[in-house]
């Protein structure tokens, strides 16, 4: 267990009636990252606000490298870094004068923008009006300015929007370099299959609750998502060994992922299968399991509410048309 | 206070920026060189209209002079300010620079520092220019007296640009949408500029019972257009103004005060805005 680098105990949060957060609660250690993933609207945007200490939360705590958090962003002595979604800086300065504006604020050195700019493959246009970049450039400059602090805690609010493959591995290779120096990293993203193979955690929201929390396989575990195992001969195998029957369908065996053991087991040792393929599911399976469930309540109390209104209205025209005949 | 006194304070540092942005976009030349070409036209050809060539009395000069930059001047200062939150916003540096180690106060200060530099640059090049070489051409002027004159009218209508840059501010804090905030604004400069003192006039000339010299200077004092040309009209100790100004029994310091509060009540209305502005 490392040392917690961000800690948001039971915070809930409104807009009005809106509800945008409901007791929310998580830990990242340093070193980590974590995925927060949710459908527009589920209250990430809201949570990351709330650990830059640009909102006070209405209920629950947040503290940030053990310290509580307060609105005064200038009394802080955490090192954040931070990447909005679709930032667009300032086209009329050059991709230098933005960083070094963006590291005086900070009190950071110009030669730390000037390895900067290098490190991230910016040099050749450096002198270059914003408005003449890319958009991988720009994501790469924004990228830059966010870690320009070397921070302790870095949010990323979809940074590989709109990059390319190659681009958006070099931004996962930077978090990790980062996460060695033992920053905790939180990406606000809706490309899971990219961001997969670098996540420590996730956290998955919908109508600002949180509805599954953890590393992959405990995520795979809580969703009670089915491995999936194909092989040549299978049907065969499942004939003379009932214990896979019920487990066989559409020509694949779908287990638990704590009988994997026990299936591999016996597939390898009493009828000699070792060529076969095993897929568990992956982050994009898992968020669809919760979405999909979501979705389903949402439909349902939907379904219901408009079934409320179609009685009344029809109670209403019934009680209407009995008064005007008794009229 | 040091970090805001000390030259590396993010209020220099914003303030740099955006006058960096200004030049870059070239903001600086285009109202300078609108305000010299309405500056030197009024004083070298605006006695045209009557027929004759000839270089005015000073006092008639800054009266024209300020008749057309009570104009100007608040339109190219809500030009300059109108989307200094709401395009900050809209473009996600807002946010951005808020996450930083920042107060509001220091972002509006920054941002009013750096503006205000733009059109002081403008206006004393315009003005000044225009002063230095009506002494330099026109041998008849006091020279001390000429100078006093074209500072006091820097001065003013510099203390006038930051109140419209200010209202600006508020209206950019307000908006949710960039062509949303110049709607509004140039509403305000109409209301301001033209209305208020077409209203005033009528009021005066209607000869209302409860118009005294004590109503008439509060309604002055509530419009920085007025203040604007009271202001001027009493530094040269002109009648050729606008009647209802000559009314006006404040001195020269109450006026500049009554500037200075406008410029002050309108920061502190932009802070709180800035302070309570959703994210």
């Amino acid at each position: 267990m490392g040392n917690s680098a961000v800690s948001v105990n039971e915070v809930s949060h409104h807009f009005g009636d809106f509800s945008a957060l409901k007791q929310v609660s998580f830990r990242v250690e340093q070193g980590q990252t974590m995925a927060l993933l949710g459908h527009n609207g589920a209250g990430k945007s809201t949570l990351i606000k709330i650990i830059l200490g640009l909102i006070a939360p209405e209920l629950g705590e947040v503290s940030l490298m053990g310290a509580g958090q307060c609105l005064s962003s200038r009394e802080r002595c955490v090192r954040l870094g931070y990447l909005p979604e679709n930032v667009s800086f300032y086209d009329k300065l050059t991709g230098e004068e933005i960083l070094t504006y963006f590291a005086a604020l900070k009190g950071v050195s110009k030669a730390k923008v000037a390895t900067l700019i290098e490190e991230f493959g910016l040099g050749y246009a450096k002198d270059r009006q914003l408005k003449t970049y890319s958009k991988g450039m720009k994501q790469r400059l924004g990228f830059a300015q966010a870690i320009l602090s070397e921070p302790d805690i870095l949010m990323l609010d979809e940074p590989t929007v709109g990059l390319d493959p190659q681009a958006s591995q070099f931004l996962y290779g930077k978090i990790a370099e980062l996460k060695r120096t033992g920053c905790a990293v939180i990406v606000c993203t809706h490309e899971l299959s990219l961001i997969e193979p670098h996540i420590d955690m996730a956290m998955i929201m919908a109508k600002g609750e949180r509805l599954a929390l953890g590393d992959l396989n405990q995520l795979r575990l809580q969703s009670g998502l089915k491995a999936e195992l194909k092989c040549d001969g299978l049907a065969q195998v499942v004939k003379q060994e009932q214990s896979l029957l019920n487990l066989y369908q559409d020509d694949a065996l779908h287990f638990e992922l704590e009988q994997q053991e026990e299936v591999v087991r016996c597939l390898t040792s009493q009828y000699g299968k070792f060529d076969f393929s095993l897929s568990k599911p992956g982050l994009t399976q898992i968020y669809r399991h919760y979405m999909g469930r979501d979705m389903e309540s949402h439909i349902g109390s939907e379904q219901a509410s408009r079934i409320i209104p179609k009685e009344s209205l029809l109670t209403r025209l019934s009680s209407q048309f009995l008064k005007t005949r008794n009229a | 206070m040091l970090s805001i006194t000390s030259l590396n304070s993010p209020v220099f540092i914003i303030a740099a920026k955006e006058i960096k942005d200004s030049f870059r976009n070239r903001w600086i030349s285009f109202i300078s060189l609108i305000f010299i070409v309405l500056s030197l036209s009024i004083t070298f050809a605006g006695s045209a209209i009557t027929g004759t060539l000839a270089l005015p009395a000073l006092p008639s000069l800054i009266t024209s002079l300020s008749t057309v930059s009570v104009f100007i001047i608040p339109l190219a200062a809500i030009l300059l300010s109108y989307d200094a939150f709401v395009g900050e916003d809209e473009a996600g540096t807002l946010l951005l620079l808020l996450s930083y180690p920042l107060t509001r106060f220091q972002i509006i200060l920054g941002k009013l520092l750096g503006h205000g530099f733009v059109m002081f640059v403008s206006i004393s090049f315009a003005f000044g220019g225009t002063g230095i070489l009506l002494l330099l051409l026109g041998g008849s002027y006091p020279v001390m007296e000429t100078l006093l004159v074209f500072m006091q009218f820097i001065l003013s209508s510099f203390l006038l640009a930051l109140t419209f840059i200010l209202v600006g501010y508020l209206v950019s804090l307000r908006a949710t949408e960039k062509a949303r905030a110049v709607g509004s604004l140039l509403f305000i400069w109409f209301l301001f500029v033209l209305l208020y003192d077409l209203l005033l006039l009528a009021v005066l000339v209607a000869e209302l019972s409860v118009i005294n010299q004590s109503v008439l200077n509060l309604l002055i004092a509530l419009n920085p257009t007025d203040l604007y040309r009271a202001v001027n009209e009493m530094a040269i100790d002109s009648s050729e103004g606008l009647s209802l100004l000559n009314g006006s029994s404040w001195a020269l310091e109450g006026l500049y005060a009554s500037m200075l509060a406008w410029i002050c009540v309108l920061m502190a209305v932009s802070h709180q805005l800035f302070r309570r502005k959703s994210l």
